[in-house]
């Protein structure tokens, strides 16, 4: 079961802050999904292999071959903040 | 009681390919300004799908073969998930459940013998971008060009026990990759994580181990293996403090690791399996192809050079770098005695890059022109001084080498009689030296010495002028 | 027009959903966190609409990363009723001749039933998904709308075909959508699972369209698809496990929005992303990232692609004995407004209808109100019942 603690965790993990009132709707859905869950763990699956690709593809392969088509000035213009020639971030620890 | 240190690696290699694992960005992190091997995938934008290089999982299988793995039949990619800002993507596309190779092994030898180091496991992974922090700006500003230039990670099973085993083994490394093309093994592009435990001789059971993490130079990872081993020593003997389950960073100027901040450590990295990189099956066929196409190893190129004659020393030499052995080998193979090429590859071109600042490794001169050089040397149309300058032009100059003799008016000096008729002249010219010289004053010989190179434009062998000279002034 | 989020030219052409890039034309897949971002490229479906002399007429609005019924939650939406459905309108509008559109979670297809007009999602892998923003890569499929099956069968052959560029691409070069069986002598089973979930007037809609298909001699019965509700379950926990992923990049760091308010790394990345994403999305990021958590992993999410396997393969089943499968595309004929905190549950009560195909990559195509699936590269055959059914209605 999702904990106060736990989703609190998990926040921080992921990098966002819910308000009390999302907190709470969020455990109360994490209690809802319980059940769900529960349901899929009564369908045995023993000897069942993961299917995480829905189409028989392998070996989809590229040849070592270097393309550059897109320039720096292009990528870094839509940068919240950037240098010449570099993104920027609040300086990190250390 | 004795304790003994059990010490595991796990070792990124940057592979040497054109291109990015997943896009067609320029690999090779170091070179480039900062965001120029760069495309919106690299800097995280949304849009493109990851496509597998092939070379890399190639590159993959031969550092497999040569560590004597089990290369699965069967191999996918998974995600790894957590933020930093050298991390665009926030994840991290590795292998986590289905690497690429398992089960291998690598004999390392150091002074005290020879023992076998297990390797659990190679799986294929990109790197991440570079930080710079910048202290004018108090800003960090991040370097997209690393990201997602392929590594393979070497995980060893804990089997050092020494500093020393693992030097060797990471020498060892170098060198294998170097030579099989899998990896320039440049400054930065191996980094190690150390993990480090200790527990008295002849237990079975493992202390407490701690993780050092992200290290370059082999300096350091000397000294962190060094300095942790002792520290849990004293935690353990001595009680000075107690050990803890962590990861640590070394720090080379205060010489000592650190705690690393808990967040970094205890992050859970949610593997899954990535569903835009479909499965990798690697058959019969493909495996045979790639050791079919594999360069000769170290150990075969040295049975090869011992065959034919050459020096342990020359040996040495030319196995540390692939590329020097495809060039004595070219160079060979036109006809030219394998001595004499040993010894124009390393001594005369070695000789030559040294003048320039350069090292053995960045040689670049084709077969055909070192092999015309040696050839004019050894058929007496130029003499051996004349041959390197000839080789400094070709190499700096890009100079074909026999229109530099012809310009140069190179040819006749490295015949000894053309070289008697100017020493016999040189000394018709100057009586008062020759006189000096005879009378006892053996500095005038450098006077006459002088003399010759002179009127030789400099082209002249010192040796042969020597020789000559000496010869005839003591028939007067 | 409230529906385009951005208009590019006006009068006919294809309406482009906000979470299919336009090359220079902000693409914000309905999120604040995404504010500003104009893409470097189009994706591969606009690039060969394109090519084909078609005109991109606008962004049509799309709910954020389009995880919600059906677009309400667009960023700056709040106010604006309109954008529901929004290409789906606007083809039923004749704004756009058609639309293309990222089924992700059944969105476009709930839209085409409640606004009368036909959505194909294809086959998984035979229109490249480069250029879609992505939340659910092993599931969501980029498909066409448009009036009828014809205009759905005209854009689909000019947008469907291998590309190099994504690696999940199927090889095939071209497709073409006419080499399907003849409605009449087609066996269709009607799902009861999803049947029996769904309102009266829904029930109506299909038991009248099999009378229908039953009349141009088309042998319809009723079939089970006992894993339909988990199928709902095991697509909702991958599409939350993936899209926790996939929009774990949107950090305030390389582009899009970031908070005015920070001092430090940590502050960046938290205020950028809690101003920037809404409560439905910042869920879908807690549950995703729970069920792929170390405890986790081995009971929700390696147990939901077991399941996965087993779903496919009981569709399988069915398609030895039946061509296409019949059922509703949501539960109501109506509309019903909700809130964003209930959005969660809402959508996932809804997927039941839609999860299969997402799941498993059948085709699926909603057409006169109902929903039909069929076996993997069978889009011919649907579109053939389609217009059979089509016709019927013109005579």
């Amino acid at each position: 079961m999702m904990t106060p603690e736990g989703l609190t965790a998990l926040e921080q993990l992921n990098e966002l802050r819910l308000t009390d009132a999302e907190r709470a709707q969020t455990l109360s859905i994490f209690g809802d999904m319980e059940a769900r869950e529960a349901a899929l763990q009564e369908i045995p699956t023993d000897g069942v292999e993961v299917m995480v690709h829905v189409m028989p593809l392998t070996n989809v392969l590229r040849d070592d071959v270097q393309k550059q088509p897109f320039t720096r000035e292009s990528l870094l213009e839509g940068a919240p903040e950037h240098t010449d020639d570099s993104w920027q971030v609040p300086r990190l620890v250390k | 009681m004795k304790y003994e240190a059990v010490i595991g690696l796990e070792t990124h290699v940057e592979l040497a390919t054109k291109s990015k694992i997943f896009c067609a960005c320029g690999g090779h992190s170091t070179k480039g300004e900062p965001n120029t091997r760069v495309c919106p995938a690299c800097a995280g934008m949304p849009g493109m799908l990851p496509v597998t290089n092939k070379r890399v999982v190639e590159l993959a299988m031969r550092a497999g073969i040569l560590l004597n793995c089990d290369i699965s039949r069967y191999t996918t990619f998974d995600k790894k998930s957590y933020y930093y800002p050298d991390l665009p993507c926030s994840y991290q596309i590795t292998q986590w459940f289905h690497p690429i190779c398992r089960n291998g092994s690598v004999e390392v030898t150091t002074k005290d013998g020879t023992r076998t180091i297990g390797i659990k496991q190679i799986h294929m992974e990109e790197d991440a971008g570079k930080l710079v922090h910048d202290d004018w700006t108090e800003t960090t500003l991040v370097d997209f060009n690393r990201t997602s230039v392929p590594l393979i990670e070497i995980v060893s099973k804990p089997d050092f026990r020494t500093a020393d085993e693992v030097m060797a083994y990471l020498e060892k490394l170098k060198t294998m990759f170097r030579f099989a093309n899998i990896s320039e093994c440049e400054e930065g592009a191996m980094r190690c994580d150390v993990n480090i435990s200790i527990r008295p001789e002849g237990s079975e059971e493992l202390g407490v181990r701690t993780e050092i993490k992200n290290m370059s130079s082999l300096s350091s990872i000397r000294r962190a293996i060094q300095y942790e081993t002792a520290r849990h020593l004293d935690a353990v003997e001595r009680g000075t403090e107690t050990l803890v389950q962590e990861t640590r960073r070394w720090d080379d100027v205060k010489g000592r690791t650190f705690s690393m901040r808990n967040k970094e450590t205890a992050a859970d990295y949610r593997y899954f399996p990535d569903p835009n990189l479909m499965p990798i099956l690697i058959g019969d066929d493909w495996l045979q192809r790639v050791r079919d196409t594999m360069p000769a190893s170290v150990e075969e190129k040295t049975a090869e050079y011992q065959s034919k004659g050459l020096s342990e020393k020359e040996i040495a030499s030319l196995t540390s770098e692939r590329a020097l052995c495809d060039l004595f080998d070219a160079v060979t193979a036109l006809g030219r005695d394998p001595k004499d090429t040993a010894s124009w590859i390393l001594t005369e071109c070695g000789g030559i890059l040294r003048k320039h600042g350069q090292v053995m490794s960045e040689l670049q001169i084709t077969p055909e022109r070192l092999s015309r050089i040696m050839e004019k040397v050894s058929g007496n149309e130029i003499n051996r001084a004349a041959g390197r300058k000839v080789l400094e032009a070709v190499l700096y100059e890009d100079a074909d080498p026999d229109a530099y003799c012809e310009a140069h008016n190179l040819g006749a000096q490295g015949d000894a009689d053309a070289v008697r008729q100017v020493v016999l002249k040189v000394l018709d010219a100057t009586p008062n030296a020759v006189k000096d010289y005879l009378g006892g004053k053996k500095k005038a010989f450098q006077a006459l010495f002088g003399g010759c190179m002179k009127e030789l434009k400099g082209n002249g062998d010192p040796q042969v002028i020597r020789a000559l000279l000496e010869e005839e002034l003591s028939k007067r | 027009m409230g529906q385009f989020v951005t208009e590019i030219k006006s009068g006919g052409g294809i309406a482009v959903d906000d979470t299919i890039q336009v090359k220079g034309y902000e693409t914000k897949a309905g999120s604040r966190i995404l504010e500003g971002f104009r893409p470097l490229f189009s994706a591969e479906a606009v690039e060969r609409l394109e090519r084909a002399g078609y005109d991109i007429a606008g962004k049509s609005a799309v709910g954020e990363f389009g995880l919600d019924l059906l677009g309400e939650f667009a960023y700056g939406a709040e106010t604006c009723d309109t954008l529901r459905g929004a290409a789906a309108e606007l083809v039923a509008a004749g704004t756009v001749k058609g639309a293309l559109c990222v089924d992700l979670n059944g969105t476009p297809r709930r839209a085409a039933a409640l606004s009368g007009v036909d959505f194909l999602k294809p086959t998984y892998g035979t229109v490249s998904r480069y250029g879609v923003i992505p939340c659910a890569c092993s599931g969501e499929q980029i498909g066409v709308a448009a009036k009828t099956a014809g205009g759905v069968r005209e854009l689909l052959r000019v947008v469907a075909g291998h590309d190099p560029k994504d690696g999940t691409s199927l090889p095939a070069e071209t497709y073409d959508y006419h080499d399907g069986k003849a409605a009449p002598g087609m066996r269709v089973g009607i799902v009861k699972e999803l049947y029996g979930a769904a309102s009266d007037e829904q029930k109506a809609r299909v038991t009248a369209c099999a009378e229908r298909l039953r009349g141009m001699g088309v042998a319809v019965d009723e079939i089970a698809l006992p894993l339909a509700d988990a199928a709902r379950t095991a697509w909702n926990l991958c599409l939350c496990a993936e899209t926790c992923n996939n929009v774990s990049r949107y950090d305030g760091v390389k582009f899009g929005y970031r908070s005015p308010d920070y001092r430090n790394i940590d502050e960046l990345y938290v205020n950028s992303r809690t101003e920037g994403l809404n409560f439905l999305t910042k869920f879908v990021i807690l549950y995703g990232s729970d069920v792929l958590s170390k405890g986790r992993y081995f009971t929700c999410y390696d147990k939901a692609l077991k399941v996965r396997r087993l779903v496919a393969e009981q569709v399988k089943a069915l398609f030895k004995d039946y061509d296409a499968l019949l059922c509703p595309a949501c539960s109501e004929t109506e509309y019903r407004p909700y809130d964003i905190k209930d959005a969660f549950m809402t959508v996932f009560a809804e997927s039941l209808f839609t999860a299969v195909p997402n799941l498993t990559g059948i085709p699926a195509m909603v057409s006169g109100g109902v929903q039909f699936m069929a076996d993997a590269l069978r889009d011919s055959d649907l579109l053939n019942l389609a217009e059979a059914l089509e016709g019927g209605n013109a005579s």
